[in-house]
């Protein structure tokens, strides 16, 4: 089976210059939990997840501790995101960002996104344009039909 | 990508069949197929059409809430061929409920307004708009204007489509209409006049002030004027002359449901062929307009379905 039938013919992505805050607005409609980001030419040059803003908006030890509880001042999360909400998502956001195309077996996306601890990737053409994504949930009910082997 | 269609105020479609509908009357559907839900709005059904015809689109504009993830979702599941890049908005996208009776040959028609479309959800779109057009050819932009955006938008995004040297098709009502035809830069023009036969100020009654209207679009730069006449009957116009196509066989009213969009869907369909036959489009228009009225429901015509139809109307040649 390939990407191209499993994937989520949808284009919506944000630019570089767009803030955290918008960001934040548009994953909350969209019942999102990342966007790509592309430049003027539609062509995708990063990636933006709920994670990597939390990331971004906690104390750069953070990955370093068992537990939020050893956080000193859990307030400091919500200081430090009013400091980052207006900042353009091209700070924030993975790049390079992990692409597939379409014609990318099934397998090889559900190989990605897991290596990368991924739950949405983009898809993208010979250009490196947005075509659209490919999230977990799809690929997981791909495998409960017996499509993936295909 | 060939075609972009925007659909400013989409909607979910509601069709409800009831067999001699009456007012203020308690009335039960028979058969689950007799209520259906479908994505709506002008543009989204040209979208849906050209999938059926096997056309690449891009379907854009602004979705909302509840209902909105509905129609974007619908649309997705209904062809492969429809990519969405909706901006999402905060309120509610709206509901068009159309209830259909075979019997009495009527269509009761309820649309409600729809989401208030907020400047930055506007600044969002039109940027988007920007970067999907270099990725097509035809734009068609159709139906209403959400509350919040200026009448203004039709005349800016076809102008945008005119400078880059591309095909607009624009199917509406009122000033927004009015406006973008006026600036001559809208290739294709269809009012849509099924609440009222109001344009430019001046209400049509007979067919020589159809002609004298889409004489008027023509002189304003469009290559192609559709209007419809009477309920079997448009008056097209391009500037090798204006005609009446008339259909050979009755349509009942209540099998006019998606009849506009399918006319839209077959003059697209034909200019991403041969781009300068506007006469020629407005015949596949016609034929894939007559195709879809033989069907009670909105449905998804086919290319051999427009071939078929291609003499199921008559052409009188008026000026």
């Amino acid at each position: 089976m390939k990407v191209r039938e499993a994937m989520i013919r949808d284009v919506s992505a944000m630019f570089e210059d767009e803030t955290i805050e918008d960001f934040i607005v548009l994953c909350l409609r969209q019942n999102r939990s990342g966007l790509p980001v592309v430049d003027e030419e539609f062509k995708v040059v990063g990636f933006l997840s709920e994670s990597d803003v939390i990331k971004s908006a906690l104390p750069s030890y953070f990955s370093l501790l068992q537990s939020a509880s050893f956080i000193p001042d859990t307030h400091q999360f919500v200081i430090r995101l009013g400091k980052i909400k207006d900042d353009h998502v091209s700070q924030h956001m993975v790049k390079p960002p992990v692409l597939i195309k379409p014609d990318d077996t099934v397998i090889y996306a559900a190989d990605l996104l897991i290596k990368n601890g991924l739950k949405v990737m983009p898809v993208v053409d010979e250009y490196g344009k947005l075509m659209g994504i490919v999230n977990r949930i799809h690929l997981i009910h791909a495998a409960t039909q017996g499509k993936i082997d295909r | 990508m060939n075609v972009l269609t925007v659909t400013l105020n989409p909607a979910l479609d509601r069709e409800i069949v009831v067999e001699n509908f009456k007012i203020n009357e308690f009335h039960r559907v028979k058969n689950p197929s007799y209520s259906v839900m479908d994505p709506g709005g002008k543009g989204i059904n040209v979208s849906v059409i050209l999938s059926g015809l096997g056309v690449r689109n891009i379907a854009m504009g602004f979705l909302g809430g509840y209902i909105g993830k509905v129609v974007e979702e619908r649309m997705r599941l209904m062809s492969d061929l429809i990519t969405t890049a909706f901006i999402h908005v905060e309120e509610e996208t709206r509901e068009n409920i159309a209830i259909v009776d075979p019997v009495g040959e009527t269509i009761t028609e309820i649309n409600s307004s729809g989401p208030i479309v907020k400047p930055d959800d506007l600044r969002m779109f039109v940027r988007r708009f920007d970067v999907a057009l270099s990725r097509v050819r035809h734009v068609v932009i159709s139906g209403s204007i959400p509350r919040g955006v200026d009448n203004e938008i039709c005349r800016s995004l076809c102008k945008k489509v005119s400078n880059s040297g591309k095909v607009s098709f624009v199917e509406g009502i009122g000033p927004a209409f009015e406006m973008a035809v006026e600036a001559g830069v809208v290739t294709v023009a269809r009012p849509d006049l099924r609440s009222r036969k109001l344009l430019f100020g001046e209400t049509m009654v007979d067919l020589k002030d159809y002609v004298k209207a889409a004489k008027r679009m023509l002189e304003r730069g469009a290559r192609l004027a559709i209007l419809s006449y009477a309920v079997e009957g448009d008056v097209i116009a391009t500037n090798d002359g204006v005609w009446l196509f008339k259909t050979k066989s009755h349509i009942d009213r209540s099998h006019l449901l998606g009849t506009g969009d399918a006319f839209m869907s077959g003059v697209v369909n034909s200019m991403i062929e041969n781009e300068k036959d506007y006469f020629l489009a407005a015949k596949r228009g016609m034929a894939a307009a007559v195709a879809e009225a033989e069907y009670i429901s909105k449905e998804r015509i086919s290319l051999e379905d427009i071939d078929e139809h291609m003499d199921s109307f008559d052409i009188r040649e008026l000026e």
